[in-house]
């Protein structure tokens, strides 16, 4: 059954997560249970078959992201996908594709943390997201959506991204936005992975060529400090190029929210309800988690009277907002944790008493 | 004189009102190894369907101190359990035991359960065989049997399912030496008490694999879980077997059903009477019956 294409149909997050892949031209993912994500292997077990590409369940997590380090190093277009406590597992993984200037797409649909916690939608595995996860100086380029439709545009962006920095990609989700259904439109033009540039690095067999070398291993360290620094590099260029974020209502507002993904949603029906009773507010909303938009924030904070930080975790994204505010102006943290999702009129009342305060 | 006590009231290791789904084997399982164990036990248990339905906080089936981990460190933890009891000098008489489920036990904790078996702790290991991950919703594990419908390995037109057989571990268990290796079924309380027993009043690693049929996941009536299990046994694909210091010392007879006995009733398998491609799988699954049925001497 392949999917209808060019019309609106209805779609989980996580199925869409899983198209998109097949679309940008993956045909090799690894996967490994673990909710909520299932939806995206089960998928992929059902079509990843039709394209001629590989499903693999891991015997664990750490299989699946070292089958994904095998398969990038290959010159594969690979994805992962898992929930928080198994990107835990991955992370050595992540750390060695990184340094091994690998490209791979990654997805984390996270829920309530720590430990065993639950399955209910979190954002608190922001940090471990966008400051590097595993052992060493190393990022993963980061975006996060806030609707199935999004969740499929960037889903398939990603691997080009990837691409193009030679770096893992990680879509950031959380269990709302990967059990929810919307209308989605997936578009008719696909990916064929013989249509994609060629890639000179990879270790695809060394016949009438130099052999070429994957490795993250460097004894001497002039040698370990030049990778690194050309790897920051490319972290620059994607700061320069790659910020990604929305802005809804901010003409005018004294009070700004920032927000991403499944906050964001809740945050603009509250910036709506607030405008509506006439409350000066408005929402920033990053896309790329990192590279951060740090400056456009800088710039917000001259306008705005306050920042209010809304989260599924106790002052992660704030951290990054204060950093690239600067003492500019005040920045609230309304963080919710647990697996708890406030409703837009709890939201609504932080606002409120945001402004009642000045 | 009063009315008599049901095994768990007196031995208080596993309670009725957790939240297992009607039928389901591993629950009647886990009474009736806890009836045999005793009070007198403390529990590492992997997530899982197990640890999910009888532990929601604040809520417990346990009448036992129980721990949980994460998936792939039950034998680690319980290892850890037990060294450090002893060191205390309060292991006497306490029996460590650790749970999972065969993803659990076969894929991602395999590494810790060897380390635990080489290492000598004295811990029971058992692992719940309901041969896939249940709890995150069907899918496939080492454990899945040939030709099984998942959601990670679904038939229809390019697959006609599963395409290994399931992993062997009770004989890679025995390989370590460990001093007693077992198979077992829910369906047959008395074989699985007697192994039970045996495994708990031998000091050093042990190993039960209990096979516990799933109404939801194998998709069949949930009043028939007895007569699943038993039939998994009496055609001979899950042999009960047991190891003493890596030698089979006894296996239960059977009567050798046909394999369609046992497969006809489970949706998991129902695709494969559907086509003549399936035929020759059945076929196929009759063969591999035949080769446990020889290499364990299970009829005659």
């Amino acid at each position: 059954m392949m999917v209808a294409r060019g019309e609106r149909i209805l779609m989980r997050g996580n199925e869409a997560i899983a198209q998109a892949a097949l679309d940008a031209g993956c045909r090799a993912y690894f996967g490994y249970p673990i909710t909520p994500q299932n939806q995206i292997p089960d998928y992929l077990a059902a079509h990843m078959p039709e394209v001629g590409g590989v499903f693999v369940q891991a015997e664990s997590e750490v299989g699946a992201i070292n089958m994904v380090y095998g398969a990038a190093a290959a010159g594969a277009r690979t994805m992962t996908t898992s929930s928080s406590p198994g990107i835990s597992l991955k992370q050595e993984g992540i750390s060695y594709i990184a340094e091994s200037e690998l490209p791979c797409v990654i997805v984390n649909i996270m829920r309530g943390g720590s430990g065993l916690g639950n399955i209910a939608p979190a954002q608190a595995d922001y940090f471990q997201a966008v400051k590097g996860g595993g052992h060493g100086d190393y990022r993963t380029l980061v975006l996060a959506g806030w609707s199935v439709q999004e969740l499929y545009d960037l889903t398939r962006e990603a691997f080009d991204i990837a691409d193009r920095y030679r770096s893992p990609v990680m879509i950031l989700g959380d269990a709302l936005m990967g059990q929810m259904m919307e209308p989605v439109v997936i578009p008719q033009e696909v990916v064929e992975p013989e249509d994609l540039p060629a890639k000179p690095w990879a270790t695809d067999g060394a016949k009438g060529r130099p052999r070429n070398i994957i490795n993250s291993l460097y004894i001497e360290a002039p040698d370990l400090e030049e990778v690194n620094l050309r790897i920051q590099g490319r972290y620059d260029e994607a700061a320069a190029s790659e910020v990604r974020y929305t802005t809804e209502h901010l003409a005018g507002a004294k009070i700004a929210l920032v927000g991403y993904g499944t906050t964001a949603r809740i945050s603009v029906a509250a910036v709506e309800q607030g405008r509506a009773a006439g409350l000066p507010v408005g929402l920033f909303r990053p896309i790329s988690l990192f590279p951060f938009p740090s400056g456009q924030i800088a710039d917000l904070a001259e306008q705005v009277e306050a920042i209010l930080v809304v989260e599924l975790s106790l002052g992660q994204l704030a951290e990054d907002v204060r950093l690239a505010v600067e003492g500019r102006c005040p920045v609230h943290l309304y963080g919710r944790t647990g697996g708890i999702v406030p409703t837009p009129a709890q939201v609504l009342g932080e606002i409120e008493r945001l402004a009642a305060e000045k | 004189m009063s009315a008599p006590k049901f095994a768990y009231e007196t031995t208080r290791g596993f309670l009725p009102g957790h939240r297992a789904c009607a039928g389901c084997g591993q629950a009647a399982a886990v009474r009736v190894i806890m009836e045999v164990v005793g009070p007198k036990a403390v529990a590492a248990n992997a997530t899982g369907c197990l640890e999910v339905f009888s532990t929601p906080h604040p809520e417990s089936a346990w009448g036992i101190p129980w721990i949980h981990s994460l998936f792939e460190n039950q034998a680690a933890v319980a290892s850890g359990i037990e060294a450090a009891l002893k060191k205390q000098g309060k292991l006497d008489g306490v029996k460590v035991l650790a749970f999972g489920g065969d993803g659990a036990t076969l894929d991602i904790g395999f590494g810790a359960l060897s380390g635990m078996f080489e290492r000598g702790h004295d811990v029971l290991y058992v692992c719940m065989d309901n041969e896939a991950y249940m709890n995150t919703g069907v899918q496939r594990s080492g454990s899945t049997p040939f030709a099984a419908s998942t959601t990670t390995s679904p038939a229809g037109r390019m697959s006609f399912g599963e395409d290994r057989p399931k992993k062997d571990l009770p004989a890679i268990a025995a390989a370590h030496g460990i001093p007693y290796v077992a198979t077992a079924s829910m369906s047959l309380f008395a074989d699985l008490r007697r192994k039970v027993k045996k495994a708990v009043g031998t000091r050093g690693p042990k190993y039960v694999q209990v096979h516990v049929p799933c109404p939801p996941g194998w998709g069949y009536d949930e009043k028939l879980s007895m007569e699943v299990g038993r039939l998994a046994v009496e055609c001979g694909l899950y042999p009960l077997v047991e190891w003493e210091n890596g030698k089979v010392t006894r296996v239960r007879k059977i009567k050798k059903v046909p394999v369609e006995e046992y497969l006809k009733g489970q949706r998991r398998f129902r695709h494969l009477f559907r086509t003549e491609e399936g035929k020759a799988q059945i076929a196929r699954i009759q063969e591999l019956a035949d080769e446990s049925i020889e290499r364990y001497g299970l009829v005659g």
